[in-house]
């Protein structure tokens, strides 16, 4: 059976950034037809990332709560888990959702194709789907493709207890001895599940510092705050894993390279993710790939071939969903005619983990790599009632501002909640707000939140809740 | 003691006009209103005459200055013996007119921590990250050698295919060459000036190298730096860099609202607190360049009061055609052809034509002219004279073709004298210089001042005050030949008449058809002050006195 449909605009993929293109697109009055392999909408995020990943997050959480309640006077049973059951709920989560995505595309009469969409012209993609070939004659395109995770080759991938980010969210086990192979968001996340589940959770990673990206202080406090719970080798690499039948033995090398094979039960490997650029044919429309995989776009997200367009993870880092829907915004905007371009001043990067770690803007690191005239000012949770009251003390909120005007740079959070709070921070810098404006804000109290105010009053010089380094020295 | 007096720039009839011949060197000896230097006006060029006979002591300007009255010029030394009025005039006249000092006292107190080491260094400052690939127009160049420039100072203006913008001075210091140009075309990285940076404190002892360069001592640098307009050009982050640290201070809606517009944001002054751009900045921004002149309008009438939208012309290569040859413009037609212009499109033009019989006329004007040659008065009667006393009794007649349209117009301003233009070709060009008084004197008079005026005219010594005050204007062609044609209002007056070429025709007097001499005339009118009916009436009454002169006594 063949099908051929014409369209105005023809998403491909349904990610974050895909569906949100088809939706935006078809709001504006264009016709749209949405082309995704997966079964339901969502993309990786949905189905096998953010979202299940956040529902077991909860669950460790809750186990590591309890936990801890012990030692202010409340003491739970040894708790029983059922993977089945939350499996299942975390099932139930992503069908909430995904089920949400695909009453809201019916409503926009956005026509949904499943099946693997390639490029056969600049003009036309064919889609291989369960029920035969589809052909989609387009004036514009939107290659939302996104990306996959990184295997290494020396691993055995095939074994089943080589998992990545998808076999660990399925939840089949919870193994006794795990290692995760990469010390990044994804890595961590997950490795924080499993060991509140029960795993014993090694972390191997090949910089000096876990989750690279963000500034040293704030990872610090996050490894120190875990160091009891994972056994963290940094600056050491996995050189060869040996596959027998009572476990992968795995031969290490570097600074914190334990001596010869160690055993463990299971493997996840989360080294990062590649863009799918070179999966969607994309040379038989003229788009030009690069060697990795990345399409390269402009401000309005056109690739070199006019008409097509690309967002989300194959166009660059960060990978990150909410980023592919702001560029799935202009994308749609753009081909409506309206003369958007995507410029953000900040994307924020959060870390789900336990404590959280949160960060937007320029990172202290990057200030400096670009000669930045800046002023860091940070409130230690020591200082803050409510992060007492919760027992959570390690945290600490830092705000970076341009030393002459105040501007706000940038942030970053350590500490529970942390990923809700780093929003007031984007807001922050997108509005060009300077200290006094955060400063002068009220914030509530107590809140962990108001950390962020309590910092601009750092560098106000108006702190009453710290000493404060910038009083008016009495003279004796 | 000699007597050095001040050349001062009399009434040139303009605000500023152009030098553009200079007739003396220092140490030449002049006569009294000898042309010291020639200045162009709008109307011709004149020149400027020495005050008293003597020797040029200094001189001030050059080629190309434009001057305005009041200006000095240079400085005479009065001719031995020769006594004037002005022998009071003060000595210090040469003052202010030498070159500042290049002097500049270093402060002995400066603090003793100020590296002596730093003096100065010569940097290269170069296009930054423009947002855009390719090479962009320079429009603009905002400095010149010699400026000192603050950080963040506006260089040259760039315009790309969305917006234009400045680019900034990435330090402060004094330009030492310009190494652009308008019209030239830069991208990322092309070097626009030297400037020469004074990094450590007090470099300016080692200075007077350059003494163009040295600042005016007495003037503070912050008063010499116009504020600052230009901000850095702003870093567009490409997708998925996210490290973007712009220096507009504006919030993203307000980007997107520029965006839309293809505002540059760094050439937006923010009004809201601390500079912050808001909203209203942005849309005044795109009214205040809607309403701007733009440079290469092609036509003076693009600005002000709405300027004509039409379509530029295609270039045309007529050497395909056959062979050609470029030949400039006179500087009287490049100077009246915007003037032309505007007359013909602001003006709404209607051209009434009419016949005068002037068989009497000629018969009593060739009279005439054996009589003064008998008396050998110097001059001959020409028709045109005749036709100026008529216009004058027209004019009289109907006050308004005597008027101009106020500035608003709202009102129409009526004259109570009559002063007339007369055309004259001259081989420049096209001037019309101006007979005052035209209703109070004889045709004699204005015989002999016509031939004086026309001969100053085709010599090129009109001066500007000759072609000013006109209230009406008469183009005669009629030497030449033709039967009619359309004169363009000499504006802010609101009537010319044009004059054809006189022919005999038969005309019917009730009986039989006679020999008339029957004279073509064509005349011009603004519509907006002067209706139909009456320019008809105006035209009929021309006719008719130049019909019968004894109507020009009634």
């Amino acid at each position: 059976m063949s099908n051929e449909i014409k369209t105005q605009v023809v998403v491909l993929g349904a990610g974050p950034g895909g569906y949100s293109a088809a939706f935006r697109a078809a709001d504006l009055g264009l016709d749209v037809v949405l082309v995704e392999s997966r079964e339901t909408l969502g993309g990786v995020c949905l189905n096998v990332g953010c979202i299940p990943s956040k529902a077991l997050l909860h669950v460790a959480k809750v186990i590591d709560d309890a936990a801890e309640m012990a030692s202010h006077g409340v003491t739970f049973g040894k708790p029983e888990i059922d993977l089945d059951k939350i499996r299942s709920w975390k099932e139930s989560v992503i069908g909430q959702l995904t089920g949400g995505l695909g009453g809201m595309s019916k409503a926009r009469k956005v026509k949904t194709v499943t099946g693997y969409g390639k490029f056969t012209s600049d003009k036309s993609i064919e889609v291989e789907g369960a029920d035969g070939k589809t052909t989609i004659t387009f004036d514009n395109a939107i290659i939302a493709a996104g990306s996959s995770v990184i295997d290494l080759p020396f691993i055995p991938n095939d074994d089943p207890r080589v998992i990545d980010s998808t076999g660990a969210l399925e939840l089949k086990d919870v193994p006794e001895e795990m290692l995760v192979l990469g010390g990044g968001i994804i890595g961590l996340e997950m490795g924080t599940v499993y060991n509140a589940l029960g795993s014993n959770v090694s972390v191997v990673e090949f910089a000096d510092q876990l989750v690279p990206a963000a500034d040293k202080d704030i990872v610090q406090i996050y490894t120190k705050y875990n160091k009891k719970k994972f056994n963290m080798m940094l600056s050491t690499k996995v050189v060869a894993v040996d596959a027998k039948d009572d476990g992968l033995y795995v031969t290490f090398e570097g600074k914190n390279a334990p001596e010869g094979q160690v055993r463990y039960d299971k493997i996840l490997v989360a080294v990062g993710r590649k863009p799918n650029g070179h999966l969607v044919a994309a040379d038989k429309a003229g788009v030009n790939v690069d060697e990795r995989g990345f399409i390269n776009v402009s401000k309005e997200l056109r690739t070199n071939v006019p008409h097509i367009f690309a967002i989300g993870d194959v166009v660059g880092q960060p990978m990150l969903a909410h980023k592919a829907v702001h560029e799935a915004h202009v994308a749609a905007e753009v081909i409506s005619g309206k003369k958007h371009e995507f410029d953000p001043r900040c994307i924020p990067s959060i870390a789900y983990t336990d404590p959280e770690m949160a960060w937007v803007g320029v990172t202290e690191r990057e200030a400096k790599e670009q000669g930045l005239n800046i002023e860091v000012a940070n409130f230690p949770w020591a200082a803050s009632g409510r992060a007492i009251a919760s027992a959570r003390t390690e945290g600490k909120t830092k705000m970076i501002f341009e030393k002459e005007t105040g501007r706000v740079l940038g942030g970053a959070i350590v500490g529970i909640n942390a990923g809700e709070m780093l929003g007031e921070i984007c807001l922050a810098v997108e509005m060009g707000a300077d200290a006094e404006d955060v400063g002068l804000t009220i914030h509530a109290h107590p809140t962990l939140n108001e950390s962020i105010g309590l910092a601009a009053e750092i560098f106000e010089g108006s702190i009453t809740d710290l000493p404060n380094a910038k009083a008016v020295k009495k003279k004796k | 003691m000699s007597d050095i007096q001040q050349i001062l720039v009399p009434d040139v009839g303009g605000d500023e006009v152009e030098v553009i011949e200079i007739c003396f060197s220092v140490g030449d000896t002049l006569e009294a209103d000898e042309g010291i230097v020639t200045v162009e006006t709008d109307k011709a060029s004149m020149d400027i005459p020495a005050p008293m006979a003597g020797e040029l002591v200094s001189l001030d300007v050059n080629v190309g200055d434009k001057i305005k009255e009041g200006d000095v010029i240079g400085t005479l030394r009065q001719a031995q013996g020769e006594t004037t009025d002005s022998a009071a005039a003060p000595e210090e006249a040469p003052k202010a007119e030498t070159p500042p000092s290049v002097e500049i006292s270093a402060p002995v107190e400066t603090p003793a921590s100020a590296p002596a080491a730093g003096g100065s260094e010569v940097v290269d400052v170069i296009v930054p990250d423009i947002g855009d690939d390719g090479q962009v127009d320079v429009i603009d160049v905002l400095v010149s050698v010699g400026d000192e420039i603050a950080e963040e100072d506006g260089l040259i203006t760039l315009e790309t295919d969305k917006a234009t913008m400045d680019v900034p001075s990435s330090h402060a210091g004094i330009v030492k060459e310009v190494l652009v140009a308008v019209g030239d075309k830069v991208g990322q990285g092309s070097l626009v000036i030297k400037l020469e940076t004074n990094s450590g404190a007090p470099a300016a002892i080692e200075q007077p190298a350059a003494p163009v360069a040295a600042p005016a001592p007495e003037a503070p640098v912050a008063s010499q730096v116009p504020v600052a307009k230009a901000a850095p050009v702003p870093h567009h982050p490409h997708a998925g860099d996210f490290k973007a640290v712009g220096k507009v201070y504006s919030s993203p809606s307000i980007r997107r609202l520029a965006r839309e517009f293809g505002v540059d944001l760094t050439l937006v002054k923010g009004s809201g607190r601390k500079g912050r751009v808001l909203k209203e900045d942005v849309q005044s921004y795109v009214k205040y360049e809607l309403s701007r002149p733009k440079a290469n309008a092609g036509s003076s009438v693009a600005s002000g009061e709405g300027g004509l939208q039409v379509v530029a012309g295609k270039s045309i290569d007529f050497s395909k055609f056959g062979e050609i040859e470029t030949k400039e413009l006179t500087r009287i037609q490049k100077i009246s052809g915007p003037f032309l212009h505007r007359s013909w499109v602001t003006i709404p033009h209607v051209t009434q034509f009419d016949e005068a019989d002037i068989t009497d006329l000629e018969a009593f004007r060739k009279e005439q002219n054996v009589i003064a040659e008998k008396q050998k008065l110097g001059f001959k009667i020409t028709p045109l004279v005749f036709i100026m006393k008529a216009v004058a009794d027209a004019l009289r007649t109907y006050p308004v073709f005597n008027s101009s349209l106020s500035e608003d117009g709202e009102s129409l301003i009526l004259k109570k004298y009559i002063h007339v233009g007369v055309a004259v070709d001259t081989p420049n060009g096209l001037v019309v210089p101006v007979v005052r008084d035209v209703d109070k004197k004889g045709i004699y008079e204005l015989s002999k001042e016509l031939l004086e005026i026309s001969k100053k005219a085709r010599d090129g010594k009109l001066k500007a005050t000759d072609m000013q005050g006109g209230c009406f204007t008469i183009s005669s062609l009629g030497g030449i030949g033709g039967t009619a044609f359309t004169p363009i209002v000499n504006s802010p007056e609101v009537g010319i008449l044009g004059v054809s070429k006189s022919e005999m025709k038969p005309k019917w007097n009730g009986k039989d058809f006679e020999p008339r001499l029957m004279l073509p005339l064509s005349m011009s009118y603004d519509h907006r002050v002067i209706d139909g009916a009456l320019a008809a009436r105006f035209t009929v009454h021309l006719a008719q006195v130049l019909s019968d002169l004894r109507k020009l006594i009634l």
